[in-house]
């Protein structure tokens, strides 16, 4: 549900990294004057979700599906600092029930990378993302929106070792995001046990944290990994009830990446599974990607 | 490199942008309702038409000691020591009861049917539990506060207010003990006072009230409505408008008052308006009449139909007669063209529902953890009379014509709904935006609602009835948007709701108000 959206930018903004592609949340750097486009295509579903810490199924839901398409150039302002976009549409369905399936452009986001430390193979990172929402998307028509309709700032640090005979290498971030106050079409809502007379939700802020062990060489690369991504505050889904904005989501998940690029065109993949939530669904998500490198040195 | 620029310099500017939105503020601000002084004491009060009471001195309260008494003039010393400094605690407490009893507690009362708004979770065998009113806490929690049962919880809450005042308003202008201000001016005043006897106190009166009947509609929240009990009596003091006898008469003649309100809901019918064995022969009766495909639930497992019998509840401001006459004709035929139109009109919003449409249904939809249309319009009209400085007893006799006029509304819809037993449109395959109620179809809900309250607070604020007959189509609009109802489940609604109305308004112009 919640899940859903939030793995969904996870899952968009995590795991979408060209080639040399690189991602918000790896210390690969496009070199000065590259871009690397990357198209993906993402699939998330599941059947199950926590209900507050209860484990459920909804015959009502099925089996609850969330897709998207996503542009992502990651382009390379010097070998020491990148900036990559991302713009997914998204959509989402359920197998069974009477719930409406939603659509539409989600939210623009935008990371700005920057090696600050690199000494010999190991490197320290800064990143700094930035999002805003595009579309006029539903935000509180949980598990079927698209997205949260909140601005996030997400300041991360990233610290990577590489040993360059053999290309193997361990990164590992952590994050705190803030997310804005979301508006919805209701004057009045529930949460934290008490009414607000308002059309304004706080969305709890996050944080996360990941590691990932891989081996990265010239045209390819494979990864394990293992994220936690949580709110910070929030309520929880009450028995029996849908999923608000303001829930506290967690959600501990793991998976592989790889990447394969050849020369200016390549393919990525990942798949992630969620292992333990609270308020989300137990998601098993799917990505693939074509990437495409320009260069612009002469 | 030209490409890369402008590539950099957008990328910039949309980072510099979200950071720049993003201020790090996340202060939430809800409306802000402050005291006043209200446009009238309302001073005849005491000879209104009450609901339950047959008459102000129904209830008993013996006359209070002059404010020339030792015991008078004891009180008089402490509240000057409770009300001379305040904690930001107090204060706080103080503006909040000040902005009026009955406008409180009825918010109150919507924050609770808010949260116990839920549907009973299945079991694992595929049953539904009913909630128990002996276990309340357990899961499923009692109530389960749906439309019907919040607008006869809130009906009984408003009712109750009003009579309690009417006989509290009998009292004061019986007495005439004046405000303890108007004693003693020394006696430093946090809130405004009027000219209005203080005893017994109408704060008092109705807290006590309140508490009486959302302790019977929502027994699992004792300790949470002993809180609000005490600091609203505990607010009083600190703000130096009662003393502490004010407040014991007060809460003695509310208590009285609602013991006997609660008696008629007691005898209501509400026991029996869960009874699933007369499903039946309701489906058999609809059938004989013509019905060729009968409303069926569409959850899985599949959920009984909320209150069937709750038609059968009594009503406040018509017989049950009348309510048979109150029924709108039988809905059009299963495939009839008629049908089949208004069928057409929801397949093709769900192709193409527009952001407006959506806002509109999402605006009202007022489903599951909201305090249903019922509490909608209740705070709308609590608002209402709130901007136009009411009195508590005439705020409450506002909410009392609206509170009665939504539970007969309540009773006359689903009445029809278990008369006609018509099929939801998701029986045909159309998914919605909102979520699909548990029950049959003809007529809606939301519609029958929203007009018999729209035209009510029509009569009492008619400059601004258009407003709210506006808002009252939207509400029934909003139903076919969100893919729920048929364009004719909506408008019958709306006509039967604008009758139901009618006889609220008219109970109003002969309560000897002159309002």
């Amino acid at each position: 549900m919640k899940k859903g959206i939030r793995y969904l930018i996870f899952a968009v903004v995590i795991l979408s990294l060209p080639a040399k592609a690189q991602m918000p949340h790896d210390a690969i750097y496009m070199g000065k004057k590259q871009i690397c486009v990357a198209g993906m295509y993402g699939y998330s579903s599941w059947n199950q979700y926590w209900e507050n810490t209860l484990k459920r199924e909804n015959l009502n839901i099925g089996t609850h599906i969330t897709q998207s398409v996503m542009l992502m150039p990651a382009i390379g302002i010097s070998n020491r600092v990148n900036v990559i976009l991302s713009m997914p549409y998204v959509w989402t369905s359920t197998s069974a029930g009477n719930l409406m399936g939603q659509h539409g452009i989600q939210d623009l986001s935008v990371w700005l990378k920057v090696k600050a430390v690199q000494a010999g193979g190991f490197s320290l990172n800064a990143i700094v993302g930035g999002s805003i929402p595009l579309g006029n998307y539903v935000p509180n028509f949980l598990p079927m929106s698209v997205g949260l309709q909140c601005r996030t700032v997400t300041g991360r640090l990233l610290a990577s070792y590489r040993e360059s005979k053999t290309g193997l290498y361990l990164t590992a971030h952590g994050s705190y995001g803030w997310r804005s106050n979301s508006k919805i079409d209701q004057d009045a809502y529930l949460a934290n046990d008490r009414v607000y007379n308002t059309n304004q939700v706080q969305v709890p802020n996050t944080y996360d944290a990941a590691v990932r062990l891989g081996v990265l060489r010239r045209v390819w690369q494979t990864e394990v990994w293992a994220e936690q991504a949580s709110c910070l505050t929030g309520d929880n889904i009450r028995r029996n009830d849908m999923p608000f904005p303001t829930n506290n989501t967690q959600i501990t998940s793991v998976g592989w990446y790889g990447k394969v690029q050849p020369h200016n065109i390549g393919v990525n993949a990942r798949v992630g599974y969620v292992v333990d939530g609270l308020n989300v669904g137990q998601s098993t998500s799917y990505t693939l990607g074509l990437l495409y490198q320009i260069n612009f040195k002469k | 490199m030209k490409m890369y620029n402008r590539i950099l310099l957008i990328g910039s500017l949309i980072a510099g942008l979200s950071m720049a939105l993003a201020s790090c503020d996340k202060t939430i601000t809800e409306p802000l309702r402050v005291a006043y002084t209200p446009v009238s004491v309302d001073e005849k009060a005491g000879t209104w038409k009450t609901y339950v009471l047959t008459s102000p001195a129904d209830v008993t309260l013996t006359a209070p000691s002059a404010t020339s008494s030792a015991a008078y003039q004891a009180e008089l010393a402490d509240l000057k020591t409770k009300s001379a400094t305040l904690s930001q605690e107090q204060q706080e407490a103080v503006v909040y009861w000040g902005t009026g009893a009955v406008y409180r507690w009825n918010e109150i009362a919507r924050e609770l049917a808010a949260r116990y708004n839920v549907p009973p979770a299945a079991n694992a065998d595929g049953r539904y539990p009913i909630p128990d009113a002996a276990n309340p806490l357990a899961d499923p929690k009692f109530p389960f506060a749906n439309p019907p049962y919040t607008a006869r919880a809130l009906a009984y809450l408003t009712v109750a207010q009003y009579d309690a005042l009417v006989s509290a308003w009998n009292y004061k202008y019986q007495y005439k003990r004046a405000a303890p201000s108007k004693v003693d001016a020394s006696i430093r005043v946090a809130l405004p006072a009027s000219a209005l006897p203080a005893y017994p106190s109408e704060d008092a009166v109705v807290a006590a009230a309140s508490y009486t009947v959302l302790k019977a509609m929502f027994p699992g929240e004792v300790p949470f409505l002993d809180a609000k009990l005490a600091e609203h009596q505990n607010s009083r003091l600190w703000a130096g408008m009662n003393v502490a006898s004010d407040l014991a008469a007060g809460m003695d003649l509310g208590s009285q008052v609602a013991a006997k309100v609660m008696a008629r809901a007691k005898t209501d019918g509400m026991s029996a308006a869960n009874n699933q064995t007369l499903t039946a022969g309701m489906i058999d009766a609809a059938k004989s009449r013509g019905l060729t495909e009968i409303w069926a639930s569409q959850e899985t497992p599949v959920r009984a139909p909320m209150l069937p019998n709750y038609g059968a509840v009594l009503n406040w401001n018509f017989d049950a007669a009348t309510k048979v006459k109150l029924r709108p004709v039988a809905p059009p035929a299963i495939g009839s063209a008629e049908f089949t139109t208004a069928l057409d009109e929801l397949k093709a919003i769900s192709k193409n529902q527009t952001r407006e449409q959506a806002r509109i249904a999402n605006y009202w939809s007022d489903g599951a953890g909201s305090y249903t249309p019922p509490g909608h319009w209740m705070r709308k009209a609590a608002n209402a009379a709130n901007e136009a400085r009411y009195s508590e007893v005439r705020m409450a006799r506002t909410l009392a014509l609206l509170g009665t006029a939504l539970m007969d509304a309540g009773i006359c819809c689903w009445d029809t709904k278990f008369f006609y037993y018509y099929p939801r449109p998701q029986q045909y395959g159309v998914k919605t935006t909102v979520g699909l109620p548990n029950f049959p179809s003809y007529t809606s809900g939301h519609s029958t609602f929203s007009a018999a309250a729209a035209v009510v607070l029509g009569s009492i604020f008619p400059d601004r009835a258009d407003e709210f007959w506006q808002q009252a189509q939207e509400a029934s609009d909003s139903r076919v948007y969100g893919m729920i109802h048929y364009r004719f489940d909506c408008t019958a609604g709306l006509t039967c709701g604008k009758n139901i109305g009618s006889y609220a308004i008219e109970r109003g112009k002969a309560d000897r108000s002159g309002l």
